[in-house]
């Protein structure tokens, strides 16, 4: 969990405020961010069940230190820096943890679940199925948890590469090396072709 | 200015971050070099697109709920969380389908057996592969004797509607032993009126248990 110190600005908390139950504040406070931290989240995971997996865990961190989430004056930069660290973490611990395969017991001709586990349709099946956002997403999940939370951040969040670099405590330089490695690895992801034909059936 | 230093300023371009002399510089390599021109529009087409993903929405209920669970008191035991599973996760799978070796099996093998400690909480990973994305198919639990969800006290069977992509989906449960068992856990898998069944055998230890 970070340090709030460069976020707590707020000059006066309303003692009404403080005097009030915990639950209450953080439900004030945290009830407004909620959206914010699920789309950020899905922006990290690519999946809604993981993304409010995520958000869950991160406000039960945060329950406990709502009196220092009152005194936070930019609340939501603050609260996707722990999102971050969540997730980061979260994606570490899943691999150090032991999977286990689950196998058919039953096949059966006529069962369309037969293609679990199952060789690879051809590329024409496969085209027709796959469109192009699950085209982005699989891409986006080729990303380390860093360079992809840094697409998500700057790219499409728009903060600032100097804004990432307080926020998260880690180097411009270091920032910018893994928005250049994800956004080249996106690019070599993700062919030129059908891009700019879309481009070009929009113009 | 040469394509390589064009490659090297590409990302300054793309985030408006070049001063109006850098900026008529690379205006004037990409009026004359087709093939950076074409690595540009590119880079803005990727970039688009992957600003443009819409996350789908929550749950319904789910704001209200998880602001509930994390202001709920709790004694002792872990907090329940939005639901048992912790859905599905592609990347990850990958990564950890390749490095265990068990990634993407072709036919049928073995019952695989987890262990447990009673009384001790462990989340188990378990790993379905799809050949194919499957929306809105059925996911069902059978837990065996002794063997409860956190959180699900007392259920014995659990049902819920989840997508499954293409290659690896996660899951997670996280489960604890009461006492020793000798069923298995079931989970079947339901989509367009067929279904799927995968056993987990659970096996318990009971050394850890004060008493026993």
């Amino acid at each position: 969990m970070p340090p709030v110190l460069p976020f707590r600005t707020r000059s006066a908390v309303s003692p009404y405020r403080r005097a009030r139950p915990d639950a209450l504040n953080f439900e004030d406070l945290l009830r407004p961010q909620v959206e914010y931290l699920y789309r950020l989240a899905w922006r990290f995971t690519g999946s809604v069940a993981d993304a409010e997996d995520l958000v869950q865990d991160v406000l039960i961190k945060l329950f406990p230190r709502t009196q220092e989430l009152l005194e936070i004056d930019r609340l939501r930069p603050w609260l996707a820096r722990v999102l971050y660290h969540q997730y980061v973490d979260s994606v570490r611990k899943r691999a150090r943890s032991p999977v286990v395969e689950l196998v058919t017991e039953t096949e059966g001709e006529d069962n369309p679940l037969d293609a679990l586990p199952a060789t690879k349709d051809g590329p024409e099946e496969q085209a027709e199925r796959s469109g192009q956002r699950e085209r982005i997403l699989r891409a986006l999940d080729r990303l380390n948890p860093e360079q992809r939370a840094v697409v998500a951040m700057h790219d499409v969040e728009g903060y600032s590469l100097e804004e990432l670099e307080t926020m998260l405590e880690t180097p411009l330089g270091t920032l910018k090396s893994r928005l250049h490695r994800a956004r080249q690895r996106l690019r070599a992801l993700l062919p030129m072709e059908p891009f700019l034909a879309n481009e070009r059936v929009k113009g | 200015m040469e394509c390589s230093e064009f490659a090297l300023r590409l990302d300054d371009l793309l985030d408006g971050r070049l001063h109006a002399l850098g900026r008529k510089s690379i205006e004037e390599h990409l009026g004359r070099c087709p093939d950076c021109r074409n690595r540009h529009e590119h880079a803005v087409a990727v970039l688009e697109s992957v600003r443009k993903l819409t996350p789908p929405a929550a749950h319904p209920g789910f704001i209200d709920q998880a602001l509930s669970r994390a202001t709920r008191p709790v004694a002792g035991a872990a907090r329940s969380r939005w639901r048992p599973v912790l859905g599905m996760a592609l990347a990850a799978s990958l990564v950890l389908g390749v490095a265990l070796g068990v990634f993407l099996a072709t036919r049928p093998e073995p019952v695989h057996a987890v262990a447990l400690t009673i009384d001790r909480p462990e989340t188990v990973r378990l790993m379905f592969n799809s050949a194919k994305p499957l929306k809105a198919a059925t996911l069902s639990l059978a837990l065996p004797e002794n063997v409860e969800l956190v959180g699900y006290n007392g259920r014995r069977e659990l049902s819920w509607q989840t997508d499954l992509r293409e290659g690896g989906n996660l899951m997670q449960l996280p489960l604890v032993a009461r006492g020793v068992t000798k069923q298995e856990l079931v989970a079947s898998l339901s989509h367009g009126g067929s279904t799927k069944m995968f056993r987990l055998k659970i096996e318990v230890d009971n050394a850890s248990r004060p008493g026993m």
